[in-house]
């Protein structure tokens, strides 16, 4: 009994030897600690989310932390602080924690397409120079290694910063490297700063992956993932521009709709199972429409570089090659067309905006809140290219719209007679219609399928501008 | 007052000593009741239904009346169309089984026959719609929830109610409907109503009970006699009904533009490819007249009779449109085509555990292909090849192994092959919305194979035959 305790022992210390797996010590975490303890802070601001079904807004107020990256005042927070129906504003950043806590307002950036992180810029009247955390990029995580995570406690405890060790659980090598945690994180740690065991920092918590085509859609993975440095280190050094002002950084887009050569459809179509994006949909007017490239093409090469798609998530690892290539340069895309090898060049355009992106205007008169129409949409209603307008987004509750049964997803073909093939027209319309006051404005517009007109009949005595 | 008091005493009289102690309301509605009972029919059909990738039998209840002593019988197209067997019984407990003679979805309206060699079937008397008034008392009869003989008892609430909204689009699709407006009632209907018939005082049959609003107490809605008559005569006689149609929607003209001088109807659609398209009639322009005779339609209660004028054109003719765009008014002339139904054919196709249905011009519309062509699968089962290949409700199959699928006989000859052949991969060419994709069905590994190996390999196939019609 005695003699296998001792055993037991010897085998332990002598294995931690043999290995010297990297642990985090306590003077990593504690350095860690006081290091970027400062740099944490806290974001107080209000949001407004809207029901897109009835218009309805409700005003909160939030707290969430915040990561200053720059002495300047450049802040990262979690992704989820914007969306498409929530919208920020009285935006303050408290810096310092305990007895030296000052707060400063700040402005939203644009949101980055690639990761679901929030960006942030505190604006001062005099130059700043704040404690900031510093990334270190292309650092390489082990299953098993330990990381720890830094954050704030809730406001029981005024927000005091905290940190917790996690370990990588799992990675997964596509569609990008995603680092997964082993276990969850508290609230206040999302968005928080992960220190390697050499004391560097190396990325941020997150919980979404970035999926292929859809510009700013995320997948809620329900787990805390390692955002690494890599996915945000060029907003680091190009900040976005303020919300609102104009387009922020589209990804490169070729316009089709792939699938993998699975080994089985390889084998039906007689072809070495090596893998390759199978063009399902080649979208109209899309660079590779105008490239021509068909449906049912198989792309085995991209730029120089192999496209060995094989099973479903390899299609996203095909979708960030595209993203990744720059939309001026000619590229030779290798296909293979009834068997054939053959070589097509491309140049790729700018992804065309989003409807998360797109422009929107709320017309007060009637009550709709009307969006232009983004090729995503298009897409996801089956719209032909023929077809031109504005969708409706959103129908404020007891407005003429609203008496008139009009609702989301309606599409306006022409408003009182004015065709409209954009915002602007819409605009236009709205302003002759209030100008010339009649009895009834017919509004024809798409409904699914076919066709038909709302009649909407304000009261102009009621209309207020 | 002395003669109403001898008014009552002589219908007391009339109706025997039973009724002496009750009222002259009461009188009157067992005398209307006695009327039509003894024609009244409980039906219960075993319909075909098509859920979840699967074809299934059910037995459903519902109601009708005899209308010829040979033992014709009305009821509702959602009673009695699908079905494979029909069981009707009688005000005296007999039973019959019966054929259909004939179905037509867009109104609603069967037409059975009682598999009996008998001339003396008690019949009801088919009163006019013509004349009706909100507030008269009416009798509902029927089987509600199976309960035959069944009796309840209201009053006319709206005499010629619009079902559908005056929205783009709501005259399309299965649940429409087009051609007529409807008696609303709040005497009880429920579901086993359906198909039953709406008795005036005079105990005349007035409608035909077939829809309830849900989740609303006493809205009922009765299809209108005259409209019955006139479809069941043609369901007797062709055991269809073919309407004309060239491919537009109707709105009403709406109240502010509904000055004296603003008359017709709006054209709210003009379906792509069809008559109307090509005769150039446009979304926004107003019809005036056809053939000379005025359609006006100030509100949605309007629309139906202007549907059925079109629909009431011969196949074929040339029918001559009076168009306005803005002030320009100009002759118009259309040719009509055949209607086809808002429902397409469907079959289950149980080797690949899915089912499969006719692709209808709204399919086809909604789905953006020119004309009809492929097959919509309607539900494809849990486990099955189809799903293993993740095939879904929704998706329509272009092609089988490049070849063009162009309706659903040239799909199950080309899927017959590929199953009888026992193909180890067969690719599909499928769209769903704006996507279009490839398919690959494995074929090989069935869990029904490799459960039972040693099963004969060609009875699955034989098996399959029995569920089609």
């Amino acid at each position: 009994m005695l003699n296998s305790l001792v055993l037991a022992l010897l085998l332990a210390a002598s294995n931690a030897g043999a290995t010297a797996a990297p642990e985090m010590s306590q003077a990593t975490i504690e350095r860690a600690y006081n290091e970027l303890s400062p740099a944490l802070c806290v974001i107080a601001y209000s949001f407004e989310i809207t029901n897109p079904k009835n218009n309805e807004r409700v005003k909160q107020d939030a707290h969430t932390p915040g990561l200053i990256v720059s002495p300047d005042g450049l802040v990262l927070a979690r992704g989820h602080m914007i969306g498409d129906n929530i919208e920020p504003f009285n935006i303050r950043v408290s810096v310092g924690h305990g007895d030296a806590v000052t707060e400063h307002p700040a402005v939203l950036l644009q949101k980055p397409t690639s990761v679901n992180v929030a960006m942030l810029r505190i604006t001062s009247d005099k130059p700043l120079q704040l404690p900031f955390a510093r990334f270190k990029p292309d650092v390489r995580l082990s299953v098993g290694e330990p990381i720890a995570v830094l954050g704030v406690l809730g406001a029981a405890f005024d927000y005091t910063p905290s940190v917790v060790v996690r370990r990588i659980g799992s990675i997964l090598d596509t569609p990008r490297t995603t680092y997964c945690l082993d276990d969850p994180v508290p609230p206040g740690f999302t968005g928080g700063p992960v220190v390697n065991v050499k004391g560097e920092v190396v990325g941020v918590v997150g919980y979404d992956l970035s999926t292929s085509e859809g510009g700013d859609l995320y997948v809620r993975s329900g787990f805390p993932l390692v955002y690494q440095t890599e996915l945000f280190a060029k907003y680091l050094a190009t900040p976005p521009a303020e919300a609102g002002d104009g387009d922020a950084d589209a990804p490169s887009w070729l316009g089709v709709f792939t699938q993998p050569l699975t080994d089985e459809l390889a084998q039906y179509w007689s072809l070495p199972a090596e893998g390759g994006s199978v063009v399902s949909t080649v979208m109209a007017g899309s660079p590779a429409a105008i490239a021509g490239i068909q449906r049912g093409d198989i792309i085995v090469a991209f730029d120089g570089k192999p496209v060995r798609s094989k099973q479903d998530r390899d299609v996203f690892a095909f979708t960030r090659m595209i993203r990744e290539t720059p939309v001026d340069k000619p590229v030779v895309v290798k296909v293979l067309r009834d068997r054939q090898p053959l070589e097509v060049t491309v140049t790729l355009a700018p992804q065309p905006v989003t409807s998360g992106r797109a422009n929107e205007f709320e017309d007060k008169v009637f009550g709709l809140t009307v969006r232009e129409l983004t090729r995503d949409v298009r897409i996801m209603l089956n719209l032909p290219e023929d077809v031109q307008g504005v969708i409706v987004r959103r129908v404020q509750s007891g407005s003429w719209a609203a008496l008139a049964n009009m609702r989301p997803g309606i599409i306006i073909l022409s408003f009182g007679g004015h065709a409209i093939t954009s915002i602007e027209d819409y605009e236009q319309a709205v302003a002759a219609v209030a100008a010339e006051k009649p009895l009834e404005v017919s509004v024809f517009s798409r409904v699914g399928a076919v066709t038909g007109f709302f009649r909407l009949e304000p009261r102009w005595e009621d209309v207020k501008e | 007052m002395k003669r109403a008091l001898w008014a009552v005493a002589g219908i007391v009289l009339l109706s025997g000593c039973a009724t002496t102690r009750l009222g002259m309301q009461d009188a009157m509605v067992i005398r209307a009741k006695d009327r039509v009972a003894p024609a009244l029919v409980h039906i219960i059909p075993v319909k075909e239904v098509f859920t979840a990738g699967r074809r299934e039998e059910i037995a459903v209840q519902g109601s009708g009346f005899i209308i010829t002593p040979d033992g014709i019988v009305v009821t509702n197209e959602h009673v009695a169309g699908q079905s494979r067997f029909v069981k009707c019984i009688l005000q005296n407990k007999q039973e019959f089984d019966a054929e259909v003679v004939g179905i037509d979805p867009d109104t609603d309206v069967a037409v059975l026959r009682l598999k009996a060699d008998r001339k003396d079937f008690p019949t009801v008397k088919l009163g006019t719609s013509a004349d009706l008034e909100s507030g008269q008392t009416v009798l509902a009869l029927g089987s509600p929830h199976g309960l035959s003989r069944s009796v309840s008892a209201g009053i006319i609430s709206v005499t010629d109610r619009y079902l559908g909204s005056s929205n783009p689009g709501s005259d399309q699709g299965s649940d429409a409907a087009p051609f007529n407006t409807w008696i609303q009632t709040d005497a009880a209907i429920n579901s086993g109503n359906s198909g039953g018939p709406l008795v005036n005082l005079r105990g005349e049959v007035i409608g035909i009970n077939t829809r309830k609003l849900l989740g609303a107490d006493n809205v009922g809605f009765a299809i209108p006699i005259d409209v019955a008559k006139e479809i069941v005569a043609q369901l007797i006689e062709h055991g269809k009904l073919d309407r004309g149609w060239i491919g537009v929607s109707l709105q009403e003209m709406g109240r502010k533009t509904d000055d004296a001088s603003a008359r017709g109807v709006v054209i709210a659609d003009v379906e792509p490819l069809s008559p109307a398209d090509e005769a150039g009639i446009r979304a926004g322009d107003v019809l005036r007249s056809i053939n000379g005779q005025p359609t006006d339609a100030r509100y949605v209660e309007g629309l139906p009779a202007i549907r059925k004028a079109i629909a009431d054109l011969p196949l074929g003719s040339e029918a001559i449109l009076s168009v306005a765009r803005g002030e320009e008014v100009a002759e118009v002339k259309v040719k009509t085509v055949l209607k086809s139904g808002a429902d397409g054919n469907e079959v289950e196709l149980p080797e690949w555990g899915f089912t499969v249905s006719e692709v209808t011009p709204l399919i086809a519309r909604q789905a953006q292909l020119p004309g009809k062509t492929g097959v919509f699968i309607s539900g494809a089962q849990v486990g099955s090849v189809a799903a293993n290949a993740r095939l879904q409700s929704g998706d329509i199959i272009l092609k089988v192994d490049n070849i063009e699928v162009d309706s659903l006989e040239t799909f199950r000859k080309r899927y017959d092959e590929v199953v009888a052949a026992k193909k180890p991969l067969v690719l599909l060419d499928v769209k769903n919305g704006a996507l279009t994709r490839f398919v690959l069905v494995e074929q090989e590994q069935t869990e029904a194979e490799a459960e039972a190996p040693e099963q004969d390999s060609l009875e699955t196939p034989e098996g399959a035959v029995d569920h089609v019609e």
